[in-house]
């Protein structure tokens, strides 16, 4: 069982592209599960994937990256008992820290249990300015920046191309070593080439 | 609510979740619910934003009935309010839970918040409000 962790910023569309990510690997008969961390004690967007018919867990009432690390492992082992899905595609919280996510599953996952897969980012082109320029949020979406392996360059819809080209700059200096996508789950830009990226990085050949 | 000070990256989060079935005895059709739920965001965002937030984070609403469901969330953004889901035919009884992240908040001023919004959006909309649990189902 391998875990793809889809991080990024609060509203950078982790649930809508969740739901379009497990709809492709299924077309092409990969068995996905959804495990869905919120900060709200009340989760809102398991529900919202489950009413897309996925198969999914939510874990709510903190973030995974440090108060419910023990709630996750116990989720993780009871798909592995239960489903046994190929992939588990976890959404953390929007605040989380990927790294911190990666670090807790290597170290409380007994081996060969559950193994990493890639870790995709979102980062939301729209609110590029904000995301990277207010105080408030610019250390915390560096960070899960630096993290990634694949950035998906989100909303590519919704901006005018020189605002998205600068956005797609900015993060390449964050993190240069990053696969970087341009993704709108909205017309569909993007997506056959990262589910083709999760399948080659996820799925043994 | 959630004492989220533990990673310090999550440093002045505050977050809250709550419940409730709204109700009235003239039902409401699908484009008064999304009207509503859009209302509502707004008045969650302006909520938070006069009590001082810094940045709205994500908030977000469920609503669920037994002809369907919409989920409707803002980051905060003039215009950026998203409503979908499948409206069915009209209820006079549905299930909303809301789900707030603010930044710059106490969590005591996020409640207040979240719980100003839906009284009186509910109220605009002629809606009785009941308490629900904790659970999503």
């Amino acid at each position: 069982m391998r875990l793809v962790q889809v991080a990024g910023w609060l509203g950078s569309g982790k649930t809508t592209l969740i739901i379009a990510l497990s709809k492709g690997l299924s077309r092409k008969g990969i068995k996905v599960a959804v495990l869905v961390n919120e900060i709200g004690a009340i989760p809102v967007d398991g529900r919202v994937i489950q009413d897309y018919g996925l198969t999914v867990k939510d874990i709510g009432g903190g973030c995974i990256c440090c108060q419910m690390a023990g709630s996750m492992m116990k989720t993780l082992r009871l798909l592995r008992e239960g489903p046994n899905p190929d992939i588990v595609i976890l959404e953390p919280t929007g605040i989380a820290v990927p790294h911190a996510v990666k670090k807790m599953v290597l170290s409380a996952a007994p081996s060969g249990e559950i193994s990493l897969g890639p870790t995709i980012v979102l980062f939301d082109t729209t609110r590029a300015a904000k995301l990277l320029g207010y105080e408030t949020l610019q250390r915390a979406v560096t960070t899960q920046l630096k993290d990634a392996d694949i950035i998906a360059l989100s909303k590519s819809d919704a901006i005018a191309e020189e605002a998205f080209a600068k956005a797609g700059e900015s993060v390449r200096v964050i993190n240069p070593r990053a696969q970087i996508i341009r993704l709108s789950v909205t017309n569909g830009d993007g997506m056959a080439a990262l589910t083709q990226v999760v399948e080659e990085m996820t799925v043994p050949a | 609510m959630n004492d989220l000070r533990i990673h310090p990256l999550h440093e002045g989060t505050s977050a809250y979740a709550t419940a409730c079935f709204l109700s009235r005895e003239k039902n409401m059709d699908g484009a008064e619910l999304r009207r509503f739920a859009e209302r509502l965001m707004h008045s969650l965002s302006a909520s938070s934003i006069k009590r001082g937030a810094k940045v709205i984070g994500h908030i977000k609403a469920y609503i669920e009935h037994q002809e369907g469901f919409l989920h409707a969330h803002t980051v905060g953004e003039p215009g950026d309010i998203t409503v979908d889901g499948r409206d069915g035919g009209p209820v006079g009884r549905f299930k909303l839970v809301v789900n707030s992240i603010i930044f710059g908040l106490p969590e005591e001023a996020v409640k207040d918040a979240a719980d100003e919004a839906i009284r009186e959006t509910s109220a605009l909309f002629g809606l009785v409000r009941e308490p629900a649990g904790l659970s999503r189902e």
